[in-house]
């Protein structure tokens, strides 16, 4: 057959050398210098940040965040969004809570029952993102009001304290020196890592979120894949309120219901792009992890509570900014020269 | 009629195809057959029914009426998984890619290898990347650096061949191109309509719908003009002028 030719030669190949440069184009590299940095600056400006208290707590708060935020990671990458992830966390720790506490269940059962809440309110937001083609933002947002609602209405806004240790366990205990909710993050964070690279799911999943007519034309059943990623996604924030409730302590009605910024902030943070097709669990894990440390850094440097705010605000925007530029939307040349 | 021979034993043949977008006509009765190691050329203004009438035969559109038989035997296409299973290969217009996978996910989109363990479909990654890649070089496309490469960072052509090697690797029989060469150079157009004529000659039957007539003239066996949704024309390239092909085009049959 003749030789065909087509455009102009691509890159030569490399030697088998890793350079530098082919690091830093590594879709995780930028977050994790990030870590590194403000990990190493805090350390070494506070003794009390390097207490291994203080890195317990902060590994613990991030376990919650990572493997929420694994969820949404995928729900994004998928083209769409789940707002109720927060709502959804504190209905499973409310109904884990009120099964034991009021119905009497065994508490292993009421966590299992309470993990299935947390999955079938994923199947709701589902179905009406992909058989109603409701817009996911909205529909969440209206779901994730309607789960709140349902958290009064199950607990007549009453907590339910005095929890046996089988329902704090998640969230409480320690294998050794390792927290459980670590262990179950690292677990996630594999699982849902080889699920969105290795498996033929996850490839439908970066098909419908990178051209989702292209998808169809393929012959991807776009419904199914939407319906399974916010089951999935439903699924890791009832993981992530369980986990929350044993750290807390009690099962109160507004457990985890500040939790859905710092997820999708990891998210962000972690290089998923908001337009959907490409992000990294790993990234995501890593962005948790930045998000944590510079939390905790505001707490231990006595910033004021109010321009906390403002920090954590201005870093999803510096996020979004960078978003811009790795889509393409924004190049250096927009920001000189505004007018264009 | 002498093609009512040649319509029973067409590896493709549609009949009768009719389809309504609200109050417009897109198709009404139309008939297309299809041999294997055939190109038949379907043109007509915009707006003729050319994309629909393809569409058809690859499941993105459901006909209102009409039937459609493969290999002979009567088929039911209502969805683009159904076509792709009776071999039915397409490549669109805006070629249907993914920008955000790599060459090899591209080249299996839809039919991709997978090792099941424990209920879960694996991707078999490497040989996918391996056969992808020599099915590129079997196409002569050699600069590419791997089957991991993302298909966004490639020129219009090499797109285009990543579409080509699509269809070839899930063993199509018939292959379907909506306007193939109208986002490419002059040089990369002239080695996809190469690539065409190739596989032709490999026993594929193959629906080519162009705006450029003299593409349509040089490369096929038999030419479809579509006006107003109905055909008003079966004309043989070679014992026809491109001007008839233009008044039929523009005038239809009188």
């Amino acid at each position: 057959m003749t030789r065909l030719d087509v455009g102009p030669p691509v890159e030569k190949a490399r030697t088998s050398r890793v350079s530098v440069t082919d690091l830093l184009a590594h879709r995780e590299s930028g977050i994790l210098i990030a870590f590194v940095l403000v990990f190493t600056v805090m350390s070494i400006i506070s003794p009390s940040f390097r207490t291994p208290f203080n890195l317990t707590v902060l590994a613990k708060q991030m376990a919650v965040v990572t493997i929420m935020a694994n969820g949404q990671t995928l729900v994004i990458i998928s083209g769409a969004f789940d707002l109720s992830q927060s709502a959804v966390a504190g209905l499973t720790a409310m109904v884990a809570g009120v099964l034991w506490f009021n119905a009497g269940l065994d508490p292993v059962l009421a966590m299992i029952l309470a993990l299935l809440t947390g999955a079938a309110a994923g199947a709701t937001n589902g179905i009406l993102a992909a058989r109603f083609k409701l817009h996911p933002i909205v529909m969440t947002l209206a779901t994730s009001t309607m789960f709140t609602g349902l958290i009064f209405v199950i607990t007549h806004g009453k907590p339910v304290i005095g929890l046996p240790t089988q329902l704090l366990w998640m969230g409480e205990a320690s294998i050794g020196p390792m927290p459980v909710s670590v262990l179950i993050m690292l677990l996630v964070v594999a699982a849902m890592h080889i699920l969105l690279t290795r498996t033929l799911f996850g490839l439908r999943v970066r098909q419908v979120g990178g051209n989702r007519e292209a998808a169809r034309l393929t012959g991807v059943n776009v419904h199914r894949i939407w319906l399974g990623v916010f089951i999935i996604s439903a699924t890791l924030a009832a993981l992530g309120g369980l986990i929350e409730l044993g750290r807390v302590g009690n099962a109160i009605p507004s457990i985890g219901i500040t939790l859905l910024f710092p997820i999708i902030t990891a998210s962000i943070l972690g290089g998923t792009l908001l337009s959907g097709g490409e992000g990294s669990m790993i990234g995501t894990m890593l962005g948790a992890a930045v998000l944590t440390v510079i939390n905790n850094s505001l707490v231990i440097l006595q910033v004021d509570i109010y321009a906390q705010s403002v920090v954590q605000g201005a870093l999803v925007v510096v996020a979004l900014i960078v978003d811009q530029f790795r889509r393409g939307q924004l190049t250096l040349r927009d920001l000189i020269r505004p007018e264009l | 009629m002498s093609n009512a021979v040649n319509q029973v034993t067409s590896f493709v043949a549609m009949r009768g195809i009719s389809k309504k977008y609200g109050n417009v006509r897109a198709l009404s009765n139309v008939d297309l057959s299809v041999d294997s190691g055939r190109i038949v050329s379907i043109v007509g203004d915009n707006g003729a029914g050319k994309s629909t009438l393809i569409k058809v035969l690859t499941g993105a559109v459901s006909p209102d009426e009409g039937h459609i038989s493969i290999g002979g035997r009567q088929v039911e296409i209502t969805k683009p998984s159904d076509a792709q299973g009776l071999g039915i290969a397409a490549i669109y217009q805006d070629l249907a890619l993914f920008n955000n996978l790599d060459i090899s996910e591209n080249v299996f989109a839809g039919h991709e290898l997978v090792r099941r363990t424990l209920g879960v479909s694996f991707l078999r990654r490497k040989r996918m990347a391996q056969e992808a890649h020599n099915l590129l070089t079997r196409l002569g496309i050699t600069t590419l650096k791997s089957g991991r490469q993302n298909v966004g960072s490639l020129s219009g052509g090499q797109r285009q061949m990543a579409a080509v090697a699509r269809s070839i690797g899930m063993n199509a029989r018939v292959l379907v191109l909506d306007e193939p060469t109208a986002a490419l150079g002059v040089r990369e157009a002239e080695s996809l309509l190469e690539q065409v004529r190739t596989l032709r000659d490999e026993g594929m039957a193959i629906v080519l719908v162009t705006h450029r007539i003299p593409d349509a003239m040089l490369l096929s066996d038999q030419i479809v003009v579509l006006k107003s949704g109905q055909v008003h024309g079966l004309l043989d390239p070679r014992q026809c002028q491109l001007d008839e092909v233009i008044e039929l085009i523009v005038r239809g049959r009188s």
